[in-house]
């Protein structure tokens, strides 16, 4: 205990020596407190006193949701998890390149502590550096929100273990990178590329989670379509079948059919009522969309597969930071106005009801995504990087 | 299987190292330290010295090693503790100060708190660092820094220290001070392993050496033991005019003067002896057992203008070490 709390305050020390360390502290503090000068009243959304949105205000939204929806938005989704995230990958990239560095490595590996444990110090010091940044920053959300809301949420301070976690997946592929390449740069750029893969590959199932959706909305509607033209002409049939051919009978309809025969020409023997044939056209035509739609959707199922078991393997660094919304909405009551806005947006046009309803089936897919799918699988793949780091780290000589 | 080490800080049999399946580093390193003494490990770049020492500092894996530090095989961890270790080229964190860097290893040996504080003002002492203790190392100059790692290492109280070239960079009033703490380390009861290519500082401190050549020990033991072979009494002498000639008839004939100089042949009781110009060398150590060459020398009219023994520097005895282990991989 004595060696780890050695290492600690080692690490303490290093961080505080580090000019960066300060300047993105400073900088996550100073953003959290331009919360304070964004304000809310019945006049509109204002910055400094200054409104600028005078259609948005706490008539249309309480003053305390206008500040969580301000955290959520721009606090989660912009600050904690890319510019900070980077910045503190910037930050952090050096530790292990560093402490592998020839002459220095020899001081730590010569005194009697295990390998695991120095490498497994090492990388839980640099997880302390971004919790200190995330913490700072949720404190002073949490005053903005307490202030400037009327409002105190505890919750918000849920942003540090899931920020954490989301970082913990980077900082091992950077760690992983550290310790095979030995340089702070090579690491850097490597873990920015595969942060790049991985947000490519979320990109590509959720698109194709969206086009699946969307497929299967306007598959419904075919299959409608089909069968209310299967019923319709049923009934032409059985009608036909009922009544003597008015064509024979009425001059005028006798006309119309000739017109009609100009636009649906068929085999000159054929004596089908053109309107029959209209029918059995559009029948056919849909039945033929179908079948070319099926194979569509066959496509987009397998690549929606693909891409599915490959992003299981990798950590989910976009749906962590999402379970933090999640988590925020469902324990905190910070309803956002994501629910609003769908019904808001509900139009005549069918078109748009049906992308809202693929939208919506879409939202509910990804809401069901369990805590452990999303959570565990990632934290396995950061368990498997980690060995592999470990593993390189133990049986390397230096 | 290891074998007994009483007496013995460190015993290492065939120890060996393989980089990648080609690279022959070390090849069945068999070397014996004995306890309280202060050896030196030599070799030119390349010999394996520093490999070998990051071997006993379990840094670097042997690919074989058998035998004991501190009677416990090597790369045992908690044995760590008793061993004090400066690499060569090191790197002490930059934002810590002296103090900090004794304070800080000292810990990572599991030394408490208020041991390490009150050890850590009396090793900055002992290297002479006291009023710099509080300055950060990024301050520090080479030497400094040689003096702040000899200090940490010293930091938990090891029984044995394995220094790395310990005065690389250090001017010579700080060698004469590193110099100065490893005897009186010594005089405590310190086992002091030193590589170094420095011949002249080991010289001085080291009471054994081994000579390491391609990654095999060439020579090992006492500088006495080592040189031995290559003691003699070398004698000046005068007048210039025929001296050959007046040498030989001294030593009864036995110079082979139809060579070019210098002359060389064996007495009746096979000691070697060596003239070159007024120099003549004989292979005894003994001052008793030259007097009747000396007597025989002054029955030919021969002034002995000086004679003394003449043992062999370490530089000349490592140089040897290296050409005949070259001349031995060319054979080869």
């Amino acid at each position: 205990m004595r060696q780890t709390w050695a290492l600690l305050i080692d690490a303490y020390r290093d961080l505080n020596s580090r000019k960066l360390f300060w300047i993105v502290l400073i900088l996550s503090t100073v953003v959290a407190a331009s919360f304070f000068a964004v304000g809310i009243d019945d006049r509109g959304a204002s910055i400094f006193g200054h409104v600028f949105f005078p259609d948005y205000n706490t008539h249309f939204v309480k003053r305390s949701e206008f500040y969580k929806e301000v955290f959520v938005g721009y606090g989660i989704d912009t600050w904690l998890s890319l510019v900070a995230i980077a910045l503190a990958l910037i930050s952090t990239a050096s530790i292990f390149p560093e402490f592998l560095a020839g002459g220095a490595v020899d001081l730590y590996l010569s005194k009697p502590i295990s390998r695991i444990r120095l490498f497994l110090t090492k990388y839980f010091c640099g997880l302390l550096f971004v919790a200190m940044q995330i913490f700072c920053f949720c404190l002073t959300c949490f005053l903005v929100i307490g202030i400037r809301g009327g409002e105190w949420l505890p919750g918000v301070f849920l942003a540090v273990p899931i920020v954490l976690l989301f970082y913990s997946y980077l900082f091992a592929i950077c760690v992983f990178w550290g310790v095979w390449t030995r340089s702070t740069i090579a690491a850097l750029l490597l873990t920015i590329l595969c942060w790049f893969v991985i947000f490519g590959v979320h990109f590509a199932e959720v698109a194709m989670l969206r086009m699946q959706y969307s497929d299967e909305v306007r598959s419904k509607q075919l299959e409608e379509r089909i069968t209310r033209e299967s019923a319709i002409l049923k009934q032409v049939d059985k009608q036909l079948a009922e009544q003597p051919d008015p064509v024979a009978t009425q001059p005028t309809t006798r006309a119309a059919m000739a017109f009609w025969k100009t636009l649906f020409p068929g085999p000159d023997n054929e004596n089908v009522d053109p309107r029959v044939r209209l029918r059995e056209r559009t029948y056919d035509q849909l039945t033929a969309d179908q079948e070319e739609r099926l194979q569509y959707t066959g496509t987009i199922v397998f690549w929606h597969k693909a891409f599915y078991l490959v992003m299981t393997a990798l950590p989910k660094t976009s749906e962590t930071v999402d379970l933090l919304t999640r988590v925020l909405i469902k324990n905190t009551g910070m309803e956002g106005s994501d629910a609003t806005r769908q019904s808001d947006d509900m139009s005549d046009d069918n078109r748009v009801q049906l992308e809202d309803q693929a939208q919506q089936m879409f939202i509910k897919e990804l809401n069901s995504r369990s805590v452990s799918w999303v959570a565990g699988t990632s934290v396995g793949f950061e368990v498997v990087v980690m060995m592999i780091a470990a593993w390189m780290f133990c049986r390397r000589d230096y | 299987m290891t074998t007994a080490t009483d007496g013995h800080a460190i015993s290492l049999q065939n120890v060996t190292k393989i980089y990648r399946r080609k690279i022959h580093a070390l090849r069945g390193i068999n070397m014996q330290v004995k306890r309280g003494e202060i050896f030196g490990l030599l070799g030119p770049n390349g010999a394996g010295k520093s490999t070998l020492v990051k071997i006993m500092m379990s840094v670097v894996r042997p690919t074989r090693a058998e035998g004991l530090i501190l009677n416990r095989p090597i790369g045992h961890k908690p044995t760590l503790r008793q061993i004090g270790y400066l690499p060569e080229n090191h790197r002490f964190p930059k934002y810590l100060t002296g103090r900090q860097v004794i304070e800080f290893f000292a810990a990572l040996c599991g030394v408490d708190r208020s041991t390490r504080r009150k050890r850590a003002g009396e090793l900055l002492e002992l290297v002479g660092m006291t009023n710099w203790g509080n300055a950060k190392i990024s301050q520090y100059s080479k030497g400094m820094l040689q003096r702040i790692g000899l200090a940490q290492a010293m930091g938990a109280d090891p029984e044995l220290i394995v220094l790395d070239e310990p005065t690389d960079g250090v001017d010579p009033a700080g060698r004469r001070d590193i110099r100065k703490a490893l005897l009186e380390l010594r005089a405590r009861g310190k086992t002091i392993f030193i590589n170094s290519h420095l011949l002249s500082e080991l010289e001085s401190v080291c009471d054994r050496v081994a000579i390491l050549v391609q990654g095999a020990v060439a020579r090992q033991g006492t500088i006495d033991e080592l040189t031995v072979a290559k003691q003699c009494f070398l004698f000046e002498v005068s007048p210039v005019e025929n001296l050959p000639g007046l040498v030989n008839a001294a030593l009864g004939g036995v110079l082979n003067l139809q060579v070019p100089p210098p002359f060389r042949g064996k007495l009746a009781d096979a000691t070697w002896c060596e003239l070159d110009g007024v120099f003549l060398r004989l292979g005894r150590t003994d001052p008793a057992a030259v007097q009747d060459v000396l007597d025989a020398l002054r029955r030919q009219g021969l002034v002995i203008r000086r004679m003394h023994l003449v043992r062999p520097s370490l530089e000349e005895l490592f140089f040897e070490a290296v050409a005949n282990t070259a001349l031995g991989a060319g054979a080869a």
